[in-house]
């Protein structure tokens, strides 16, 4: 599962234990004993896109704290609407709540996820005629006009790009190679850190062995495990709280996501200076967030229009401001790479997600392999 | 008076039958609730526990016994050992803790009793999580604690967190109050004669503890450890907020077959092999502390 | 209890004492500064401010999680009582095998670790088809709770001489009359302490919530426990302290409101089952 790039303050819960029950649970809410399930429909009929006309309060879906405050209140003045915030906590919880029927407007799936969406006709169409801003990312040559998610940029917005790296403590660590490896370095022994996430502590080491960020050969994955569980003689502990990791001291070396080193550097640090993040050579795992209209939602017009305010330059720009990830509009990247502009790792091309080191979505006997992988790490 | 007579003896015949009865019906509600929903969902982990899981990732029935097989490795036995460990740990310094402090409010408490009591129940039914994570800043490397030690000069500074140590005591924060509770009640009841007798008898106050003090409190003591120990094994909280790359517990295994693993059967066969682990040591606790265990809990 | 000055005050007593009151404030005491923080941090004190408990009011999310908290701990603390009470006068007065077993059934989610009864709550619902929601959760939370009220009402119930009801059947009461007019009236502190626990334990449980809740909003434990795992925001702590609050008044009504009921029980009986 792929972990949702994090708030530093406040921040957004990526991967909740009880999402994965919550997940299937929700979706099996069939009459009758639910271990007996139908099969969910693929490659469903795609539902037209409304027009961008406020028809109602928008019922927004997100993680939590993850649009700019103000740019939230801005809207709800703009357009005299409310917007009703209920948040996810990850992406099974997501899913599991549209799967049984709940209907919101918006909501922000990560890329592979709209590939399910999709493919269950759970999003309807979006239609860029209708958006006076369509062209701040679907701009003539933009990736976005036909992301690898979703073909012909049908049913999604792309929302931030992230990729992963290794952020350090320039103060107690002088030996970073740059190399996957430094999750490895001795001197900082007992002070490293791996996030907390399959999806990234697996892609990590498949990078590290030059195999493929999604792998689920068998062989594979057990130089993977084998890699891994060679890493606990110095590693400190797994966790996702990668800015409070550093900030409390625990951690000289973190495996952590570029938006959070951001704010960690930028936003909070006393002495920017202390900390300082790389992109290691051998590949780094670059991820996409999206915002889509759910097929059911009651006011799809409300969600056009919100989306089309989202894509005003200056809105992002706010939440750029507020989040430290890369919006890709295309009037406000300057103002991230003034943002980013000490830490050239954490900057994040489009040109990136054209790379095979995204994570994409998989068959189930795959996906039970890679878990069992990573369990067995945890667990040795 | 004639009434009452009356009344009183044509009550009395089936009297015994009605309170019975009455009784009986009582029970009948909650029992069927009980069943329906407690009984019957420790059922279905059973069920599940043979089962598969379909193409599309769903969890469903079958009849397969591949789920037992995989946890019977070396590493989830290890797993096992470890939460043993970790939970006898945590009921040995539970007791260290419950004891001096029941004392000393029971015998010592005075008009303050109840509030001291009180004083200490109140945090424990009090957002457990927020204090965990209120540690967790607190003890790390650069949080409070470690820079009032370095600036006292009492250390360099400890590695409090992700540490096995940090785990059992999250863990004893979190269970300690089921151990001081039972234990101050035995206290409370107990004739203060009795240990007044006892230390004229064996002039120390260690020789009195063990021989009056400690088997007088027996039925709470039992009762403490059975309420600590069992679900301290179980708890996956305390080693998720706390602990390191090699804390990992049998509840966090288990809770990861029901989230990111998405394996419920393995999940199932996961928690019915802990609670036929957990059976079998409470049986052997129950018959080796004989007929007061039972009486005390 | 005779104070005979005989025994002298146990110094080490005392210290272990003052050392376990410190532990287990400590962290208290930091959540309530920090949540009066004007920075974000936690592990330097700049200034007091006011700012995340208006940020909490802000937050929509948050209020409905401790509307839904509230919901939830009110429901499941009725619920498990009136069972809960049931339960205790048919054990404590059928006598046998049959009432035994019972007891030892009911007993059970004391002495199980909570992860397993999450799963096995998820799985039933699950299992039966119940789309999770607000109503699962209550589900599962009365069904663990009613062990806890059987505990306080037995321990209760102990005490109470049968004569007292002997008397009112005597007098003319039928079993049910009697049950309504004597022993329920004298029950009233124990059910009164026992609800108001029940209330506290479901409020701040997290673990069967996390398991059973659906998409209604959840429960404030679950939603702090999800922070927490990546970071918890000051307005968390906001709220944090406020359950604290919340929560530390409840227990000491739980424990001094019975007693103003009847002058001399002790209100730690009520929960260690003790009887004076």
């Amino acid at each position: 599962m792929t972990p949702h790039p994090r708030l530093a303050l406040p921040r957004t819960s990526r991967r909740s234990l009880l999402t994965g029950g919550l997940a299937l649970g929700a979706s099996m809410a069939l009459p009758g004993c639910a271990y007996i399930r139908d099969d969910v429909p693929v490659d469903a009929p795609l539902p037209k896109s409304a027009k961008a006309e406020i028809d109602g309060d928008l019922v927004y879906f997100n993680w939590a704290d993850y649009l700019a405050p103000k740019v939230l209140r801005g809207f709800q003045e703009e357009f005299g609407v409310r917007i009703i915030e209920s948040n996810f906590d990850s992406m099974e919880g997501m899913y599991a709540k549209l799967a049984a029927g709940n209907q919101y407007d918006i909501v922000f799936p990560i890329a592979k996820w709209v590939v399910k969406l999709r493919q269950e006709g759970k999003l309807r169409a979006i239609d860029p005629a209708q958006l006076d801003n369509a062209d701040q990312v679907f701009y003539a040559g933009s990736y976005f006009n036909d992301p690898w998610y979703d073909a012909g940029s049908r049913v999604s917005i792309p929302f931030t790009v992230y990729k992963t790296g290794i952020g350090w403590r320039t103060d107690k660590v002088s030996s970073m190679t740059g190399s996957w490896h430094d999750l490895w370095n001795d001197d900082a022994s007992g002070h490293i850190f791996t996030l907390d996430d399959q999806d990234e502590a697996l892609a990590m080491a498949a990078l590290l062995l030059g195999y493929g960020v999604n792998t689920a050969k068998a062989s594979e994955l057990a130089e993977m495990k084998k890699l891994l569980i060679s890493q606990k003689d110095v590693l400190r502990a797994y966790s996702s709280d990668d800015i409070n990791d550093m900030t409390g001291g625990d951690a000289w070396v973190h495996h952590m996501w570029s938006g959070d080193f951001l704010y960690l550097r930028q936003g909070l640090a006393n002495d920017p200076t202390k900390f300082d993040f790389e992109a290691p050579t051998e590949g780094t795992p670059i991820n996409s967030d999206t915002y889509a209209i759910p097929a059911n939602a009651k006011h799809p017009g409300t969600a056009m229009v919100f989306i089309d305010y989202l894509l005003r330059p200056e809105n992002a720009i706010r939440n750029m401001r507020y989040l430290y990830y890369p919006f890709p509009v295309k009037d406000a990247l300057p103002a991230f790479s003034e943002l980013a502009k000490d830490v050239p790792a954490c900057n994040v091309e489009v040109s990136d997600l054209e790379n095979e080191n995204v994570y994409r979505l998989l068959s189930a006997d795959d996906q039970q392999r890679r878990s069992a992988t990573w369990t067995e790490v945890k667990a040795s | 008076m004639a009434t009452v007579a009356a009344t009183d003896r044509a009550a009395k015949a089936p009297r015994s039958a009605q309170r019975t009865w009455l009784w009986g019906a009582l029970l009948a509600l909650p029992t069927a609730w009980m069943v329906a929903f407690f009984v019957s969902s420790m059922a279905i982990i059973v069920l599940l526990s043979f089962g598969r899981t379909t193409n599309d990732g769903y969890p469903a029935f079958a009849l397969r016994t591949a789920n037992y097989r995989a946890i019977w490795n070396d590493v989830y036995l290890e797993l096992f050992v470890r939460s043993l460990v970790y939970a006898l740990a945590t009921v040995v310094i539970s007791v260290l803790i419950a004891y001096p402090v029941a004392y000393t409010i029971a015998r010592h408490g005075g008009r303050y009793k109840n509030a001291l009591i009180a004083a200490i129940v109140v945090p424990f039914f009090a957002s457990y999580l927020i204090r965990m994570y209120a540690w967790k800043a607190l003890l790390s490397d650069e949080g409070l604690v470690n820079s009032g030690l370095r600036k006292t000069g009492l250390s360099d500074g400890v590695t409090f967190l992700n540490t096995p140590w940090a785990v059992v005591g999250g863990l004893v924060y979190g269970f300690v109050v089921y151990m001081i509770l039972p234990i101050y009640a035995s206290l409370e009841r107990l004739d203060g004669s009795l240990i007044e007798a006892g230390k004229d008898l064996y002039h120390g106050p260690v020789r009195t503890f063990f021989s009056v003090t400690l088997p007088a409190t027996r039925p709470g003591l039992y009762g403490g450890i059975l309420l600590v120990f069992l679900p301290a094994l179980g708890d996956f909280v305390s080693a998720q907020l706390l602990g390191g790359a090699n804390t990992y517990m049998m509840g966090n295994l288990v809770q990861q077959q029901f989230a990111e693993g998405q394996n419920w059967p393995l999940g199932s066969a996961l928690t019915v092999g802990m609670m036929a682990a957990l059976t079998v040591l409470m049986v052997i606790y129950l018959r080796a502390t004989s007929t007061q265990a039972r009486e005390g809990s | 209890m005779r104070t005979r000055r005989l025994e002298r005050r146990p110094r080490f007593g005392v210290f272990v004492t003052v050392l376990f009151f410190g532990w287990l404030y400590l962290p208290i005491l930091a959540v309530a500064l920090f949540s009066l923080n004007d920075k974000k941090s936690l592990s330097a004190f700049s200034g007091f401010s006011l700012r995340w408990y208006d940020d909490l009011v802000h937050n929509s999310a948050l209020i409905s999680s401790l509307v839904a908290s509230l919901e939830i701990a009110t429901v499941s603390a009725v619920g498990s009582l009136v069972l809960g009470t049931m339960l205790a006068l048919g054990l404590e007065r059928v006598r046998g095998r049959r009432g035994r077993v019972i007891g030892a059934v009911t007993l059970l989610p004391l002495v199980t670790p909570e992860i397993v009864t999450g799963v096995a709550a998820l799985l039933l619902f699950t299992g039966i088809g119940l789309k999770l929601s607000m109503t699962t959760v209550i589900l599962a939370e009365v069904t663990f709770s009613i062990a806890y009220v059987t505990v306080i009402v037995r321990g209760r119930l102990a005490g109470i001489s049968m004569e007292v009801e002997e008397a009112a059947r005597d007098l003319g009461c039928t079993p049910f009359q009697a049950l309504r007019l004597v022993t329920i009236p004298t029950l009233v502190p124990a059910l009164v302490g026992a609800g108001l626990l029940v209330f506290a334990l479901v409020f701040d449980d997290f673990v069967l919530a996390f398991f059973t809740t659906g998409v209604d909003p959840q429960p404030l434990p679950v939603r702090v426990y999800s922070s927490i795992r990546f970071g918890v925001s000051p307005a968390i702590n906001a709220i944090g302290t406020l359950m604290l609050l919340g929560s530390a008044l409840l227990i000491v009504a739980a424990l001094t409101v019975p007693r103003l009921f009847n002058r001399g029980t002790s209100s730690l009986d009520l929960i260690t089952g003790g009887q004076r």
